[in-house]
């Protein structure tokens, strides 16, 4: 194995006006395992898109094997030894394994494939993974038909096909179940005694204090610390990416007031495939914040109170047991759900506004639908949600995104629900869009209407709400609430660690 | 088609190509143009749009929505009236009750398995096409016998006002119950929703696979339906007496204005799209083309009309 070193210094990246990358250093050479750390929106995945040559720097220099490179495209990232595992994977669902793994630089004899090669190749590939493995996963087998984790491996082993020098894991393992992890953490060891640099980024601090033995802190986009992480706890690694750790008391003037109020969801020990053992209960009137990193269970959640995922466990909806199968009984009880992404999950895009709005209430105007009362109470609808439309017959998608988004609410505003379920609703919308948004709530909440809010956006979780269950895993990893509600404890529950927290589930 | 602003909605496109072709006969034909034949391009449209008016519905409801199997259930229809009728007009009614009711299990058992087994719609309604092709075949044994209640026959084809036949006011009035139903009834709002996007349609509680069962039990009981209405005009059966409906059965839907990818269409475009695609084979063949001209020419056609939509929807 040729020996590989890499230097970056002062990259810059700008998305726009947006600056995703300030100033990222980092440097890595052969039989070193490097942890690249940082809050969402730290710049990790920008500083590692431009070492894999996917995106292109504003500013700064590259180095590798001391010579300054300029990385165009990731092929000519990977003709210099460098691959990264993506957590969106990049495989064809229509494709078989080996066909995967081996696009693009498939080995060849007399100009054409030699699927022997091949085959033989991905066999001792998939060695690396046997026995955390399902047997059905073989060179022969199409992607579209194994489950995400052994996707994942898939993605590893692709990456590893090129025989890289220097390795990106970018949250590989996300996905993969703690067999697999641990053997992919045995992978590692090994590719660093070849003499492979390795570089992880992961979501769970844990894993970053397994494998790798040096950390790279990002925060706002600068590169702010390199730590021994054998000399350097957890905590402070927590602190250094996120400073403000300064108290900060919520207004807390209802909670005597609304303990008497009564319970409108009761979960106790509500399972799904995803989701380990979850508990919790919201009266009326209160806006319980979901945190935590994203893809930690919450949507799963969300999805599984509406009745869209089946789940095993008690729920109680305003006094009553319930389980529900489909999203119409859960509508029947009151509950609403404003989905994560409102293209394919929340509009009908071509359909008018009108239609948008009163999709789940039709039933109530009657068999021969009285459109003239539809149409006052879907225009009432709109005024209170001060919608920037045309006419109620435009299709939706001439709304912008803020508006659209208010189309998804409002169609169970006009239904006055009890229990409002929130999926990340403020995402990708315009600052003024989400202060009527954050109004909105308000008033819901004033009438008494309980509200369980997931979002990505953590200082919009700390801003709204009185109490926060942090979700890790699947699991809730903390409930935040008084004075424990601040941003470090958010993140540091968020990545799993519980060291520094007193009040913790 | 957008003039001044104004963008045409496809129907209209097509009801004005009818139009226009009517007195493009005229002008190329003398004789073309009169009332008489007006009356019996519609009357001939009529039994097009009633049997085209379930496959109006199954493709609004998307999902690859298509049902091949209508031309074999508008022959089984037309075959349990031409037997259970007899020629007895006391017959109609429970020949009509046990036509319906067949196509319409027929329909159900398409929609369970494209919503239950997801069948794909093209797959599920061709092999169903065999199927009720096998039955017919192996219930008849080949010899049709029966005869048509006269009754029926006078219902459809005896003119009312002013040489218009009965089947004409029908359809008027069925157009109408069709408009109803897909836009003035929660089965309807529902139809364009679950065609559009089936996700969102059932995070907002719509029950998607209810909804796919009663769209493909209404097309298999309208085929049927339409089935006994050619019967009234054509007066016997043979074993292929719905296959050439088939694929005009699908052209007038999309000719009208409705889209192949499903949520976007309604029932009076059908109607102008079975008045175009009849008053095209009328005009052709009393231009007396030869088949091989008449079928080019119908294609491309077709072929135009759908581009002109193709480019006012990514205006």
């Amino acid at each position: 194995m040729k020996k590989i070193t890499l230097s970056a210094q002062n990259l810059i990246k700008r998305y726009g006006g947006v600056v995703a990358l300030a100033n990222g250093n980092l440097s890595i050479s052969s039989g070193e395992v490097l942890a690249l750390v940082g809050a969402n929106g730290s710049g990790k995945s920008t500083l590692g898109k431009i070492i894999t040559g996917v995106v292109q720097p504003d500013g700064g220099d590259l180095h590798v094997d001391g010579q300054p490179v300029r990385l165009g495209s990731p092929q000519v990232a990977r003709r210099l030894g460098i691959t990264a595992v993506y957590q969106e994977l990049s495989l064809i669902a229509d494709m078989s394994v080996t066909e995967n793994i081996w696009l693009s630089h498939e080995p060849r004899r007399w100009g054409l494939v030699d699927t022997r090669q091949m085959d033989r190749h991905t066999e001792t590939l998939l060695e690396l993974f046997a026995g955390t493995v399902s047997p059905n996963l073989q060179p022969s087998t199409l992607i579209g038909e194994l489950p995400p984790d052994e996707k994942q491996v898939v993605e590893i082993l692709k990456a590893l096909s090129w025989d890289p020098r220097l390795i990106i894991l970018d949250e590989a393992t996300a996905s993969l179940d703690s067999r697999q992890v641990a053997r992919l953490f045995e992978l590692v060891a090994r590719w660093q005694a070849d003499g492979r640099a390795v570089i992880i980024v992961s979501h769970r601090m844990e894993e970053n204090y397994r494998v790798a033995q040096r950390a790279t802190v990002l925060r706002g986009g600068e590169a702010v610390a390199d730590r021994v992480l054998a000399d350097t706890p957890t905590a402070e690694l927590v602190q250094l990416m996120i400073p403000d750790s300064a108290v900060r008391v919520k207004k807390t003037a209802a909670d005597d007031e609304l303990t008497q109020r009564p319970v409108r969801l009761a979960v106790n020990h509500l399972k799904t495939k995803r989701l380990k053992d979850i508990s919790l209960s919201i009266r009326d009137g209160e806006l319980l914040g979901i945190g935590g990193l994203r893809g930690q269970g919450q949507e799963e959640l969300l999805r599984a109170l509406f009745g869209v995922v089946p789940y095993e466990g008690e729920v109680r909806v305003s006094q009553k047991d319930v389980h529900f199968k489909h999203p119409q009984e859960a509508i029947g009880h009151g509950v609403a759900l404003v989905p994560g992404d409102r293209g394919t999950e929340g509009l009908l895009l071509s359909r008018s506004i009108l239609e948008n709005l009163q999709l789940p209430s039709w039933a109530q105007y009657g068999r021969i639908l009285n459109m003239k009362s539809a149409r006052s109470d879907a225009q009432a609808a709109g005024r209170d949600l001060r919608l920037k439309m045309g006419a109620l017959s435009d299709p939706v998608s001439s709304l912008s995104g803020g508006n659209a988004q208010k189309v998804v609410l409002g169609k169970w505003l006009l239904r006055s629900p009890k229990l409002l379920l929130l999926n990340d609703p403020t995402k990708g919308v315009d600052v003024g869009a989400k202060g009527e948004f954050y109004q909105i709530l308000d008033s819901l909440r004033a009438a008494g209407t309980a509200v369980l809010f997931y979002s990505s956006d953590d200082e919009e979780l700390l801003w709204l709400c009185d109490r926060i269950l942090v979700m890790h895993d699947g699991g809730v990893s903390a409930e935040l609430h008084g004075e424990h509600l601040t941003h470090a404890n958010l993140v540091a529950a968020s990545m799993g660690s519980v060291g520094s927290m007193e009040n913790h589930v | 088609m957008t003039i001044r602003g104004y963008k045409f909605p496809a129907p209209l496109i097509a009801l004005s190509l009818a139009v226009l072709l009517f007195f493009l006969g005229g002008v190329l034909r003398s004789g073309f143009a009169n009332w008489e034949q007006a009356v019996n391009i519609v009357r001939l449209a009529a039994f097009l749009g009633i049997i085209a008016a379930g496959q109006t519905l199954v493709i609004i409801s998307g999902g690859e929505g298509i049902d091949l199997s209508v031309g074999s259930v508008v022959t089984l229809g037309a075959l349990i009236m031409f037997r259970i009728g007899d020629g007895s007009n006391s017959m109609i009614l429970p020949a009509l009750v046990l036509a319906l009711a067949a196509g319409g299990m027929i329909g159900l058992i398409n929609g369970l398995g494209i919503a239950f087994v997801r069948i794909p719609p093209l797959v599920m309604t061709l092999g169903m096409t065999g199927v009720v092709q096998g039955v017919i075949l192996g219930f008849t044994q080949g010899v049709l016998e029966g005869e048509t209640p006269p009754l029926l026959a006078t219902i459809i084809t005896r003119p009312i006002v002013g040489r218009v036949p009965g089947i004409v006011f029908f359809w008027l009035i069925f157009g109408l119950g069709m408009w109803l139903l897909i836009e003035r009834t929660a089965y309807g709002k529902k139809l364009f929703a679950i065609g559009t996007n089936r996700v969102a349609a059932t995070l907002s509680g719509v029950r998607v696979n209810r909804e796919i069962l009663i769209t493909y039990a209404l097309s298999g009981l309208l085929a049927a339906l339409g089935g006994v209405i050619v019967l009234g005009f054509t007066d016997i059966v043979f074993l292929n007496l719905g296959n050439r409906y088939l694929f005009p059965s699908i052209a007038a839907v999309v000719v009208g204005g409705t889209v192949l990818a499903g949520g976007q269409g309604s029932y009076w475009g059908t109607m102008s799209g079975a008045l175009v695609l009849t008053l095209l084979t009328s005009l052709l063949t009393a231009l007396q083309f030869s088949e091989a001209i008449q079928q080019m020419a119908l294609g491309v056609i077709l072929l135009l009309l759908l581009s002109i939509y193709g480019r006012q929807r990514t205006n």
